[in-house]
């Protein structure tokens, strides 16, 4: 098949979900330090693993533009008023898909799997200090406070991100991970 | 009837809405919006002056009273954010400290201290969201998506000269959004299979983990069956000879007609005004001739 059309088609559709997940509220799972944990940052990371680095930044693009307009048109919480600007919410989602691809080409000859976990987590991390940075860098938010957020949240949000990466490049790679089958 | 209302999806769905009335911002083509929108957002993040702002305030504003539509509804998002927005707005006022040795204490009690600079960065970061979010209104209820993906494609043409590719930009852009009313159906359905064989993707107090866990069975499905369309669609491309931007003709062209100049030269002013407000600091020679007036 094209190369190219496939390319086209997979952004879209990935930009496709992470609207869906955000548009639906669906993305966001409740948690007790008041920001909800989000998914909406997982088709990039799993566009950029079946598609590489040009596919996840477009999908970065779209996502970000997605939390620009909701959070201006349909804000949830305090920290959507932040999130109108682009260089809050668009820039760092750019990186998100180039970051996790990276990591995920650099450990895929070792083994698949281990690759695509990690390729998760690095991508929800990257999602996460890039967007506190910013925030921190224009000085809406004191560093300290940056630093407990990232702990609280960053690292729930990377193990969400990196179970639903596995559980979804597996089955759909058919790679061989030896336990086959539902477990129900 | 309570647990039908679990699986619709639909109706969660709040963002801006096209309404068509026709009116002179409808007619205007979708470039010209698209330009002047991103540049009044440019500049109403940059700007640091509350005069500027309010300009460009009153500029989004009469665009939205020449739409014929009901004004109120651009607000209605606002309102909702309002008491977040003065709590955010007393924080950087009063926690932020203001480390700056030509600011001015207003007010102190305690360890709260007002300075006047802190009081204006509160005032801007309110400013701000109001002009942005009022302008994302303007759009949305003046541009439908087709017309958005028309005003993308021929604004990225001139890139296409430099290898972008922007035919192909415009067309990803147009899949997502088409896509996302046949990924809530689709959703709808998996919740209703998943269900139907024990599934619960009730809201218990459960820990976040659980809660995940309990969604995975939708999650999943949703992925793997977006990338079978995914492929299928391709597949569909390839065998109607799709072969990209290059050589296409097309059956909407879009022109420059007058009331888009009319349009840019009201845009350009405003920012003109807001930046030479911001820049010759009219903030601070209304505020002294507010203070000797009252003094």
């Amino acid at each position: 098949m094209n190369d190219r059309i496939r390319k086209i088609v997979i952004a879209g559709v990935m930009g496709g979900i992470s609207i869906f997940l955000g548009a639906t509220r669906l993305g966001f799972i409740p948690y007790f330090s008041g920001a909800s944990l989000t998914i909406m940052h997982v088709p990039v990371i799993i566009g950029a693993v079946l598609e590489g680095p040009v596919v996840g930044a477009v999908i970065g693009f779209i996502f970000g533009i997605f939390s620009l307009l909701q959070a201006a048109i349909a804000p949830t919480g305090p920290a959507d008023v932040w999130f109108v600007n682009p260089l809050v919410s668009v820039l760092p989602r750019l990186i998100i898909g180039p970051i996790a691809w990276l990591v995920y080409r650099g450990l895929k000859n070792l083994n698949e799997v281990p690759a695509l976990v990690a390729a998760g987590i690095a991508g929800s991390l990257t999602n996460t200090g890039l967007v506190l940075g910013v925030l921190g860098a224009f000085g809406y938010l004191p560093w300290p406070l940056i630093g407990t957020i990232a702990a609280a949240n960053g690292l729930p949000e990377a193990a969400l991100a990196a179970i639903l990466t596995y559980a979804v490049v597996v089955p759909w790679k058919r790679i061989n991970t030896k336990r086959q089958g539902s477990s129900v | 009837m309570a647990q039908r209302n679990e699986f619709e999806l639909m109706g969660k769905v709040v963002i801006g809405q096209y309404i068509p009335t026709g009116s002179v911002v409808h007619r205007l083509d979708a470039r010209t919006k698209l330009m002047l929108g991103a540049l009044l957002i440019v500049v109403a993040i940059f700007v640091s002056s509350i005069a500027a702002l309010l300009l460009l305030f009153v500029t989004v504003l009469f665009g939205l009273c020449i739409t014929k539509v009901e004004v109120k509804l651009a607000f209605i998002s606002l309102r909702r954010v309002l008491p977040y927005l003065f709590v955010l707005a007393a924080i950087q006022m009063l926690a932020v400290p203001q480390f700056r040795l030509d600011a001015k204490v207003i007010w102190e009690w305690r360890f709260f201290v007002l300075t006047d600079r802190s009081l204006l960065s509160g005032l801007l970061l309110m400013g701000r969201f109001v002009v942005i979010v009022s302008l994302l209104a303007l759009f949305s209820f003046t541009t439908s998506t087709t017309e958005l993906m028309h005003g993308v494609e021929h604004m990225l043409q001139p890139l296409q000269r430099l290898r972008f590719p922007a035919h192909e930009t415009a067309l990803v852009i147009n899949i997502a959004i088409r896509f996302v009313p046949i990924l809530m159906g689709e959703a709808e359905r998996i919740m209703r299979a998943q269900a139907s064989r024990g599934a619960d993707f009730g809201t218990g107090r459960h820990n976040f983990i659980r809660r995940f866990m309990r969604m995975l069975p939708l999650f999943v499905p949703l992925f793997i069956l977006s990338l079978q369309h995914a492929q299928n669609m391709a597949e569909a491309m390839e065998s109607r000879c799709y072969m990209g931007g290059s050589g296409r003709t097309r059956l909407i062209q879009l022109h420059y007609e007058k009331q888009d100049f009319v349009a840019f030269l009201i845009g350009i002013v405003a920012i003109a005004g807001a930046l030479c407000m911001s820049l010759f600091k009219v903030d601070q020679t209304v505020w002294k001739g507010v203070m000797t007036i009252l003094s």
